[in-house]
């Protein structure tokens, strides 16, 4: 009951895991593409996420996290764009997005 | 000490809620939704972490920026009610289990490294810099990153129209 209501360090990894399994699970089991980018952003949002606790935990100044955290979440931000992108020129060209489909047509 | 906890199992119900809406949720338009949510409720969080400009940071380029460029990128190709659809269940079968054994793997992990003495993963990265940062140094490499970026979107840009447009006049 005391680590229920005394919230700390292990509750935030927890939940920073939880939402790392949720993110993989859906670049696991989804078929659109535009998910599966999502998803992926998802996981980047619980590594930012992971970065900040820790910073306020074991960092007193939290400008390392800061720091870490703008590189990783605009990183993220440009590659999720460039993916869009990516998935707009496929779709295009196949007028799908769903990733069976394209891998039937590829093979 | 009891509004924090509130506060924080409450945002954790959102912020959890708002993922497996990302990938369950049975129309495209509520799954951007759900990122928009995902987005200002882990901002919340980092509130109360002590993060402000973090939490408007990831607000104005996440939540403004990256949600308005995928709702208006699914405007233009008219899937903003595109059905959910997931892959076989045999396939949800092997991914669920495979995901529960990291996840098993993890909080082992954990449990390992940081039941006994907490260490800082940041040492790394400051034992050798001095105590005092000065943010404008660290975030200086950013505009080269930037630049980068912008080089490799352009040269894909133009690598990926030049492979397309083949394919559209073979259909035609």
């Amino acid at each position: 009951m005391d680590f229920m209501l005394n919230i700390g360090l292990m509750h935030y990894l927890i939940l920073s895991l939880l939402l790392f399994l949720i993110g993989l699970a859906g670049v696991l089991i989804s078929r659109n593409m535009l998910r599966t980018v999502m998803s992926m952003f998802i996981i980047t949002i619980s590594v930012v996420l992971n970065f900040m606790v820790f910073g306020h935990y074991c960092d007193n100044t939290m400008e390392n996290a800061n720091i870490i955290s703008v590189f990783v979440l605009t990183i993220s931000v440009v590659q999720t764009i460039i993916a869009l992108v990516i998935l707009y020129k496929i779709y295009q060209a196949n007028e799908y997005l769903d990733a069976e489909k394209i891998k039937d047509k590829e093979n | 000490m009891e509004s924090n906890i509130f506060y924080f199992y409450s945002l954790c119900v959102i912020i959890l809620g708002s993922a497996a809406g990302i990938i369950l949720v049975p129309r495209m338009y509520m799954a951007v939704i759900s990122l928009f949510c995902l987005i200002c409720s882990s901002g919340f969080l980092y509130l109360s972490l002590n993060a402000k400009y973090m939490a408007l940071f990831q607000f104005i380029l996440c939540g403004i920026f990256l949600c308005s460029y995928i709702f208006i990128l699914l405007k233009k190709i008219n899937r903003l009610n595109l059905k959910l659809k997931l892959v076989n269940p045999i396939k949800i079968i092997a991914s669920s289990c495979w995901i529960l054994l990291f996840g098993i793997l993890t909080c082992l992990f954990f449990n390992e490294e940081f039941n006994n003495s907490l260490y800082s993963i940041f040492n790394f990265i400051i034992e050798k810099s001095s105590d005092t940062i000065n943010f404008m140094e660290h975030i200086f490499p950013l505009h080269l990153v930037i630049l980068l970026v912008i080089v490799t979107s352009i040269i894909l840009r133009i690598f990926l129209t030049t492979q397309t447009v083949p394919r559209n006049e073979e259909k035609k």
